[in-house]
């Protein structure tokens, strides 16, 4: 090789990268619900207002605390993964925690108490042999979530041949509230559907999911 | 292809000749690129590299006169950080780079040479985020000079200018719909050493 035929190549070379101007093309989300909490407050008479809310990146990995009951902690793991595997950029991440006190999130495995008024919204889930809830507590100001998150995940038919199923499905349901996820989807194949059967992200609750975390949001955690 | 072939040849035939001729090199470089990929969710989302120190490896032999065919191994130490408008700037997944490449050297103007030549190119990645799945293998175009300072002997201080090119994207940005790759373009320099041995 002499050395116009390497300086050619070298040119090439550079002229190729130069001139290349493919670039990754990202997928469509348009498949997804809403998630944003629709709260009413007065002013002036009876308004509505949307709210959205995700975690700051500087909560995360978010704190969970869970009853060590009908193997919840099990449960809530691999609820974990699986909302944590929703993202590509690291937008949510979630470990359990021993100390209840510093958790953000708590995961009970008994029936919630009776709400008192005024009551903060509570999201359930509801399959035959469990149920759940998550109470979001905007505090008085609709901008401040109140921390922790309470998640309640039990049985109602105690010893059902579907309960670890349910119980599974139900917890990464609740988990999906915890993250921001305040609405049920329409649709029956996804897991925020509000009597869940699925055990995986659909593409509209990961797309959702995705949108919750990229959206301006309206709330901040608040831990009084 | 004349020049591989024939370098294939005389390492087959004549290693003990040949292995007075081989010049050996090691140099640290920091290669800075473009972006990995870029994303849409209401606002854009660009994933791009940080500085990258990369430890290069290198050997060669004479193929002619004037050039040398030689190979070199780096490893690199990457990392990214995913810019969104609207939201701060955060970090990435980090990785390793490994890369093997083949190609030709030789000289341009006194103690200047060029190098042109193409390899392979690893990720090693942490296993989270759009690398979840594990790092692809790439293939690279490389290019670049160096000039050459004698020392003492057979050791020469070696500058280096190094570009390269691939075309990125990973199983997990695959599995998420994303479709065709990313050019990425990388641009770095280092000081080495080169000598050859008795």
């Amino acid at each position: 090789m002499n050395r116009s035929t390497a300086l050619s190549l070298v040119a090439a070379l550079a002229l190729a990268g130069g001139i290349a101007c493919s670039d990754i093309i990202s997928p469509s989300r348009s498949a997804r619900y809403d998630w944003r909490l629709f709260i009413t407050y007065d002013s002036g008479g009876p308004q509505v207002d949307t709210l959205s809310f995700h975690w700051p990146r500087t909560s995360l990995p978010v704190r969970i605390w869970v009853e060590d009951q009908f193997s919840a902690p099990q449960r809530i793991q691999q609820g974990i993964a699986l909302w944590r595997n929703a993202f590509l950029y690291g937008e949510w991440d979630g470990r359990i925690v021993a100390d209840s006190t510093t958790a953000d999130v708590i995961v009970r495995t008994i029936q919630p108490p009776p709400l008192t008024l005024p009551a903060p919204p509570r999201l359930g889930a509801f399959v035959p042999s469990c149920l759940g809830a998550t109470d979001i507590d905007t505090v008085n100001t609709r901008f401040q979530l109140r921390l922790p998150i309470r998640i309640y995940v039990y049985p109602s038919i105690p010893g059902a041949p579907d309960l670890d199923e349910c119980l599974r499905t139900v917890a990464a349901h609740e988990l999906g509230h915890s993250l921001g996820l305040f609405q049920h989807s329409p649709d029956s194949l996804d897991l925020m559907y509000a009597v869940p059967t699925a055990d995986a992200l659909t593409n509209r609750d990961h797309g959702t999911a995705e949108n919750a975390y990229h959206f301006r949001a309206d709330m901040v955690p608040f831990r009084p | 292809m004349r020049i591989l072939r024939r370098t294939l040849v005389l390492a087959l035939l004549c290693p003990a000749a040949l292995a007075g001729q081989i010049r050996y090199s090691a140099s640290l470089d920091f290669m800075g690129g473009t972006k990995l990929s870029t994303d849409r969710i209401f606002q854009d989302i660009t994933v791009n590299q940080k500085l990258a120190p990369t430890v290069v490896l290198g050997a060669s032999l004479p193929v002619s006169a004037r050039e040398r065919f030689g190979v070199e191994l780096g490893l690199g130490f990457g990392g990214t950080n995913i810019k969104e408008s609207g939201f701060p700037t955060t970090s990435g997944p980090s990785y390793r780079t490994l890369s093997l490449t083949g190609g030709v050297e030789g000289p341009i103007f006194h103690r200047l040479r060029y190098r042109a030549g193409a390899g392979i190119l690893k990720y090693l990645p942490d296993k989270q985020d759009f690398f979840r799945t594990g790092g692809p293998t790439l293939l690279l175009l490389t290019g670049g000079a160096s000039y050459h300072i004698p020392l003492k002997g057979d050791l020469a201080l070696v500058a280096r200018l190094r570009y390269d090119y691939q075309r990125f994207s990973s199983d997990e940005f695959a599995a998420n719909g994303f479709t065709r790759t990313q050019d990425v373009h990388r641009l770095g320099g280092g000081l080495g050493i080169e000598f050859q041995l008795p």
